[in-house]
């Protein structure tokens, strides 16, 4: 018990130093009467109690509270995504994808803010940092789920090389992604606190609703008449929806930015807005799709239903995917790997298809000369 | 509907603790044994105090002997005002004592209640 009282003690004198000048004399006060209190548990909890004093302060007032956050989830992506056997080469990546994204996330936000500044610190953008960095660690956690069992082998029909390419690129995306959030949700961000909402809100549903279209990223398959007609239709809305998304968000965009600013810079907010449409959209299909194929291989009743359901399923898997024997679940995995692998293409083209119908919306608007009733001042996060 | 206090009933049970001698300085753990308060419930609530201007701190003057120095609080005259009020209010509506459960809760409510 004594040994434990002293490591308390030794802790809390350590992280007093996390703590401003101002604060320090409570932590140093709470301990300074630790010696009145009983010895044995009396004592233990009186300095567990200092010891959540410490950090509560700390991360209250020198904002811990995002990096501790931060630092706990990528700990738990790290501890779902590394255990595997030596040799397996869908192991060595998931290994590599959770210490190079990582390093990412942290790193990214000290090279962003000498450009950019600081994290702003309204709620939307702290939402956005937040949110989006959770999607980021989710698609790591969910694809190396996904490569466990598609890169393993016998799995794996065309080597590791194949799949350490796509790893890189998905890394470079995984990059662009991060600096997107960082930069967008800076405190000299060069796009306005609306569009950015107006964008990843508008993405966030457009994300959804492709996902609900197609769980798989494979159209669905209904026997029934009217089901079959009823998702036709609602497929051509959801494609009308995509294409018309990233246009709607990049006008209602301008309509928000001043009207005496140049067409330049209306175009500029409608090409953001554009791009945080298509990412948002990519991002959020793309982190619910992976799950799902990921939970394939553990649900029987998922697989039911999505062998019933799409119909192009067996001429592509039959391409990628012979049957093995009693573990066949392993080669219908490996042809949804493929699809898996289709969501970074996703990934990759989701905001530039963005950008360019945004900043066509955004440049249109500029130029039709008409009074907006929604036009407000551009204003910056802060 | 009761009027809603300002004051926790923890943060009540300690301007309890402290109206009860306004001029003498108390030490964190004999306020925390008084109420029944943990170290990680009241030091938060000092400070809160503290930054409010209703309580002031100090540390002793003289090294004790066998003990470090303690870190004392007492109500400043705002704060006694402001105690003085609150505990009123907290005992005419009874609600702040129900919030802290078992032997605290009585500990809390036979302090704010006069």
């Amino acid at each position: 018990m004594n040994w434990l009282t002293r490591v308390m003690v030794a802790l809390l004198r350590c992280s007093a130093g996390l703590l401003p000048a101002d604060r320090r004399v409570w932590t140093r006060a709470l301990w300074a009467e630790a010696d009145e209190v009983p010895a044995g548990w009396r004592r233990l909890a009186w300095l567990l109690g200092g010891l959540r004093l410490t950090m509560r302060e700390a991360t209250r007032r020198r904002g811990l509270g995002y990096p501790l956050a931060f630092t706990a989830a990528a700990a738990g992506t790290a501890w779902s995504a590394w255990p595997g056997p030596p040799g397996d080469p869908a192991v060595a990546i998931n290994r590599a994808d959770v210490v190079t994204i990582a390093m990412l996330l942290a790193g990214l936000p000290w090279a962003i803010r000498r450009v950019r500044g600081p994290a702003a610190g309204s709620r939307p953008a702290r939402l956005l940092r937040t949110g989006g960095y959770a999607a980021l660690l989710a698609l790591v956690l969910v694809k190396a789920a996904v490569e466990r069992v598609a890169e393993a082998p016998p799995n794996n029909f065309e080597g590791p090389a194949r799949a350490w390419t796509g790893e890189v690129v998905f890394l470079g995306v995984m990059a662009c992604y991060a600096a997107l959030i960082l930069i967008c949700t800076a405190r000299r961000s060069p796009a306005a606190p609306g569009t950015v909402a107006i964008g990843a809100a508008t993405g966030a549903a457009l994300g959804v609703v492709a996902y609900v279209l197609g769980p798989l990223g494979f159209p669905l398959r209904f026997t029934g008449l009217w089901p079959a007609f009823l998702y036709d239709a609602a497929m051509a809305l959801g494609a009308l929806l995509a294409l018309c998304a990233p246009a709607l968000a990049g006008l209602a965009a301008t309509r928000r930015v001043d009207r005496a600013r140049p067409a330049g810079s209306t175009g500029r907010q409608g090409a953001m807005a554009g791009m945080w449409t298509g990412a948002a959209a990519a991002l959020v299909v793309a982190v619910l799709s992976t799950s799902t194929i990921a939970l394939l291989p553990y649900q029987t009743g998922l697989r039911q239903w999505a062998s019933s359901h799409i119909g192009q399923w067996t001429p592509i898997v039959s391409q990628w995917t012979p049957i093995y024997g009693p573990r066949s679940y392993l080669g219908y995995v490996a042809g949804n790997s493929a699809f898996a692998a289709g969501y970074l293409v996703v990934l990759l083209l989701g905001p530039l298809f963005g950008v360019a119908l945004g900043a066509w919306a955004g440049r249109a608007a500029g130029h039709d000369g008409l009074p907006s009733i929604w036009a407000r001042p551009l204003k910056r996060f802060q | 509907m009761g009027h809603r206090s300002e004051f926790s009933a923890q943060t009540l049970a300690v301007l309890a603790e402290l109206c009860a001698t306004p001029s003498q300085w108390r030490h964190g753990y004999g306020i925390a044994r008084d109420t029944g308060l943990k170290s990680g419930t009241l030091y938060p609530v000092l400070i809160r105090l503290a930054d409010r201007g209703l309580v002031e701190a100090c540390w002793e003057d003289e090294q004790p002997a066998g003990r470090p120095r303690r870190h004392l609080y007492r109500l400043t005259a705002e704060g006694l005002a402001a105690a003085t009020g609150a505990l009123a209010r907290a005992s005419s509506s009874a609600r702040a004592p129900a919030k802290v459960r078992g032997e605290r809760g009585r500990r809390v409510a036979a302090r704010v209640t006069p």
